[in-house]
């Protein structure tokens, strides 16, 4: 099958941000020689619906929550590691996700009540204007993002301004709760983002 | 609270969380529709719909194994016979269910709880050993190509509406010989919204009228694609678009009819979107002009009475709606849900943002007087929308055959709740009637109360006064 982007441009890990010692799990072995050993399949775009799971609240909440706001870097390391849908590379190597393009609103303090609305913005780079899987990587963020985070806080996933055609139409899909949901519900894009966030856990 | 000081300031509502129905369903819930005269109340949740009396505040029944996918709307049909529910379920997995309930003992305990209120139904339903549910799934309406979005019968019955994200709206009749006999029949596929169609609503029967060639039902359908577009079918069993809505800046998320509308106006229409704000459509109303029988100038709004004028010499017809009120902005994230009550004529919204609002509406110079920031007048609104909306407050101008212009009102926020399911959003809020215990018997039936449904599923009742 055809990618649209056959050879990225990759970071190396020692490249990507990073917060002190932490320990981040590479998948380095899988890039050599551009030769790319799982390839997904073509998804049609949030064509079903559905969902289980994600709201519960035991699954993912850290202790870090309680103790020390959740920042950029933080909501970095939950989605940099989230592979690709074409290649075995991290969103983060390809640059899809980065740091400075993560906002929290208001700016994350300790003194902040617990259920105040908290938005995240992320807007992502696709690594090429017309990557058509622009849509199913911004869902996989989204997705991941709602799982991981608390529930007051509002996942905003937006693709960077100039950097995909047809930006405009993405954003509003990754905006509609209702669109989402369904797509979480079709067994195929189900399938496809469990193996995008696999390399997460 | 202590009271404004202004003296002409309306008092202010007071919208105080009821304790929730029982059980919690734990995950999302999406919607949650009262009965129209019974105390019922049905929430569909993953792919099921739980029903909850409104005098115990506990699950009533459930319908369960119809869908393979989440159910997202559900509606009951009007005009059944006593002890009958039927409801249909519109869901992602691409099907509208229709579901009968014919209830056995249970059907009893409909009208007890009627007419007795809370306190016996509670008992009977504690005596009723029998658990078992008594719902059937009788039909199934296959042809959207995704998910079916929303479902809702006209007035009568006769016709059902869907939408789904295929971009269409289908319009069902009725055709079984009995109220039984699930015959229904595709009278009609609209296919000229350009997105997801998100919800659609039919006209209550107070003061709609048909108009020309066309029948007195009257279809409105809100998108995806920022519009909204109201239909109505003509002469020869055509549903045709009469008119598009165009001001949103974003998802039209959902609509609702007037629900009783002033005098001899014909119901506006509440439309709610993701770019945040709630609006206000009036149809642009026109009497009969006698001496107008040429076509293109052939009257506009013809209540009926055009006997003499063959369908061909009229005009076919676009009608003319325009915003006429944007409610003042009480949300900063989509809103999901309003709903305007047929009693009190309040305004509650809510949202993404997990705040409900309530607005009401006031002749326009009380709401001057009540200062700043309390609300958006007509005018003010007008301003918003870059000019394109008639000013209401007494410029426009009186066309001799035109119906009396509505007097200048604006809306103002009675009341605003923050975090209402915790930190959770908030899918939908709706009025109800008040039957449960702790409501004063004499006001059972009687006082409105609003239930919103969340993330959390969580289905909750709050009082307002």
């Amino acid at each position: 099958m055809d990618k649209d982007n056959a050879n990225p441009t990759i970071l190396t890990a020692s490249q990507l941000p990073t917060r002190q010692q932490k320990k981040r799990k590479t998948s380095s072995d899988g890039l050599k020689g551009g030769f790319l050993a799982n390839i997904s399949p073509k998804v049609s775009f949030l064509s079903g619906p559905f969902c289980d799971t994600p709201w519960s609240d035991d699954a993912d909440s850290d202790d870090d929550f309680t103790d020390e706001p959740i920042d950029e870097q933080e909501i970095y390391d939950l989605i940099s590691n989230i592979s690709d849908p074409e290649h075995p590379i991290s969103l983060g190597q390809l640059a899809v996700v980065n740091l400075p393009d993560i906002q929290i609103t208001p700016t994350p303090s300790a003194m902040m009540e617990a259920n105040t609305l908290t938005r995240v913005l992320v807007k992502i780079t696709p690594t090429i204007t017309h990557c058509s899987l622009a849509t199913v990587i911004g869902l996989g963020v989204r997705v991941r993002l709602e799982q991981a985070l608390p529930p007051n806080y509002r996942v905003d996933i937006m693709i960077k301004e100039g950097t995909h055609s047809q930006d405009d139409q993405v954003n509003k899909q990754l905006a509609d709760k209702e669109r989402v949901a369904a797509a979480l519900e079709n067994d195929t894009l189900k399938g496809v983002l469990d193996k995008m966030l696999e390399t997460c856990l | 609270m202590s009271a404004n000081p202004e003296p002409t300031a309306a008092p202010a509502l007071t919208v105080t969380a009821l304790p929730p129905f029982k059980p919690d369903l734990y995950e999302r819930a999406w919607t949650s529709i009262p009965h129209p005269t019974l105390p019922l109340i049905a929430t569909a949740h993953q792919k099921s719909v739980t029903v909850f009396s409104l005098s115990t505040l506990s699950a009533h029944s459930s319908l369960t194994g119809g869908h393979s996918r989440s159910v997202r709307s559900v509606a009951w049909k009007p005009n059944l016979g006593p002890g009958k529910l039927c409801l249909v379920t519109g869901s992602f997995d691409s099907t509208a269910g229709l579901w009968r309930w014919e209830g056995g003992d249970k059907a009893d305990n409909l009208e007890v709880e009627i007419t007795a209120g809370g306190n016996g139904a509670a008992d009977s339903d504690d005596g009723d050993g029998d658990d078992k549910d008594d719902w059937e799934f009788t039909l199934v309406l296959e042809g959207h190509d995704s998910e079916v979005k929303s479902a809702a019968f006209s007035p009568a019955g006769q016709y059902l509406a869907t939408c789904s994200r295929d971009k269409s709206v289908w319009i069902w009749e009725d055709v079984g010989a009995t109220e039984a006999d699930d015959e229904w029949e595709t009278v009609a596929v609209l296919n000229e919204h350009d997105g997801d169609v998100k919800a659609v609503a039919w006209c209550p029967e107070h003061n709609r009228a048909g108009r020309g060639r066309y029948s007195a039902d009257v279809l409105a359908s809100a998108s995806y694609d920022n519009t909204v577009r109201v239909w109505r079918e003509d002469g020869d069993g055509e549903w045709v678009c009469v008119a598009v809505l165009e001001g949103h800046d974003g998802t039209v998320w959902g609509l609702q009819w007037e629900p009783r509308p002033a005098a001899a106006r014909f119901p506006r229409l509440m439309t709610w979107s993701a770019d945040r704000t709630v609006r206000l459509w009036t149809l642009q109303e026109e009497d009969d002009g006698d001496g107008d029988d040429g076509a293109g100038t052939a009257p506009r709004h013809a209540w009926g009475g055009l006997g003499g004028i063959p369908n061909t010499m009229r005009r076919s017809l676009k009608e003319e709606w325009k915003c006429t009120a944007v409610l003042p902005q009480a949300h900063t994230r989509d809103i999901y849900s309003a709903a305007w009550s047929a009693d009190s004529g309040l305004l509650a919204s809510t949202g993404s943002d997990g705040v409900i609002a309530v607005y009401k509406e006031e002749p326009q110079q009380a709401s001057a007087a009540a200062g700043n920031g309390t609300g958006m007048t007509d005018a003010e609104a007008a301003v918003a929308l870059d000019g394109d909306v008639p000013m209401t407050n007494g410029h426009s101008t009186a066309g001799g055959g035109k119906t009396p212009e509505a007097p200048p009102t604006a809306w103002r926020v009675m009341a605003t709740v923050a975090g209402a399911h915790g930190p959770y959003e908030v899918n939908h809020i709706t009025w109800c009637k008040r039957y449960d215990a702790a409501c004063p018997s004499e006001r059972r039936g009687v006082e409105e109360m609003l239930v919103t449904t969340g993330d959390d599923g969580v289905v909750r009742p709050w009082q307002v006064s």
